[in-house]
């Protein structure tokens, strides 16, 4: 009976070892410094394209040479910026 | 264009049989190839692994109701009820982005999604579809999706433009991320494969052993970046139907 017992408990221990590694890594499921450098890098780079081609064609299309890609580069940067928080955001709220 | 015994040899485009139609340069090439042995593997695998359909499953069933469920865990994670309709696109995206990369995995195969042109189409596809797929659920309503609620109505001239970039710039940053991760590994790994060869003695050991390592890396990666096209399709998705 005692020996039964003392077996179980070891059983329940090794499982709820097991249990805790297993939320340990979900916890820890993120990629590595590289991946996450990636995904934030992009985010600002495409919204900077993004800003820049339409600041070039608004400047081919209404003659304003400088001042559209200028003005589209800034509002580029800033949706750049929203776009890492949004990102930021969503890796908090996996957490 | 490249040297000989370039790293980015792997990434050159050579044409197997020359098509032209009306102009345009349709030849089938060793991209398109690869994307042929893709949707072949896909379409043997998927048929195959489930041809049995026993209760209880073989291994390769229960690789494919593994994929299966995990795409359906993502669709009802994030879109929730409205997202079995979308399923199909999902699976087939998910699967022939992970395949693709586990094939390009394969040496001396080649890998279509270090190509940005294929992963931006993938993502024009899918921002074309999710932005008419918006229009079509809210009709005009759904450039309420640029104004954010609660911000006082002097700050929108300012706040709408980015919005409006910040929503354009999806496509780019999807297709981007897949590409770069993809070019960047395989890059990596025949630099570190030419030093292997190039170093003196027994010291191209070195390099070996670390290209052993970085290719379960790349296969991690190679999952990892199907895993994030996918989610971000369901997200987008979830977005064309609650506005904000």
């Amino acid at each position: 009976m005692n020996y039964k017992n003392k077996n179980l408990e070891k059983l329940s221990k090794k499982i709820d070892s097991l249990e805790d590694k297993k939320k340990y890594n979900n916890y820890n499921k993120k990629e590595g410094g590289a991946g996450f450098g990636f995904k934030i890098s992009t985010e600002i780079i495409a919204a900077l394209v993004v800003g820049v081609g339409i600041g070039l064609i608004v400047d081919n299309y209404l003659n304003t040479k400088p001042f559209g890609l200028i003005i589209f580069f800034i509002f580029g940067a800033l949706a750049g910026f929203l776009n890492v928080y949004r990102v930021m955001r969503r890796i908090e709220k996996q957490r | 264009m490249a040297a000989k015994d370039s790293p980015l040899k792997q990434f050159e485009i050579d044409t197997i049989s020359e098509i032209e139609i009306s102009g345009y340069n349709l030849s089938f090439t060793n991209s398109s190839f690869a994307m042929f042995i893709t949707v072949l593997v896909i379409t043997l695998f998927l048929t195959l692994s489930v041809n049995t359909k026993s209760i209880i499953p073989s291994r390769w069933q229960l690789i494919s109701e593994l994929m299966y469920n995990f795409i359906a865990q993502l669709l009802s994670d994030t879109v929730g009820e409205n997202g079995k309709k979308y399923f199909p696109f999902v699976f087939s995206l998910f699967m022939f982005v992970l395949v693709g990369n586990m094939i390009g995995m394969i040496p001396y195969q080649f890998t279509f999604t270090s190509h940005i042109i294929v992963t931006f189409a993938l993502a024009a596809v899918v921002f074309i579809g999710v932005t008419i797929l918006g229009f079509f659920n809210h009709g005009l309503k759904f450039f309420s999706f640029f104004v954010i609620p609660g911000v006082p109505f002097y700050m929108h001239p300012l706040l709408i433009p980015i919005e409006v970039i910040s929503y354009l710039s999806r496509p780019i940053s999807l297709s981007v991320r897949l590409f770069a991760n993809m070019l960047a590994g395989h890059t990596l790994l025949k630099v570190f494969a030419g030093f292997v060869v190039t170093m003196p003695f027994f010291t191209g050991a070195f390099p070996l052993a670390f290209i052993v390592a970085l290719t379960g890396l790349e296969v991690l990666i190679a999952f990892l970046q199907a895993y994030v096209f996918a989610i971000l399709t369901c997200l987008y998705i979830n977005d064309a139907y609650h506005l904000h």
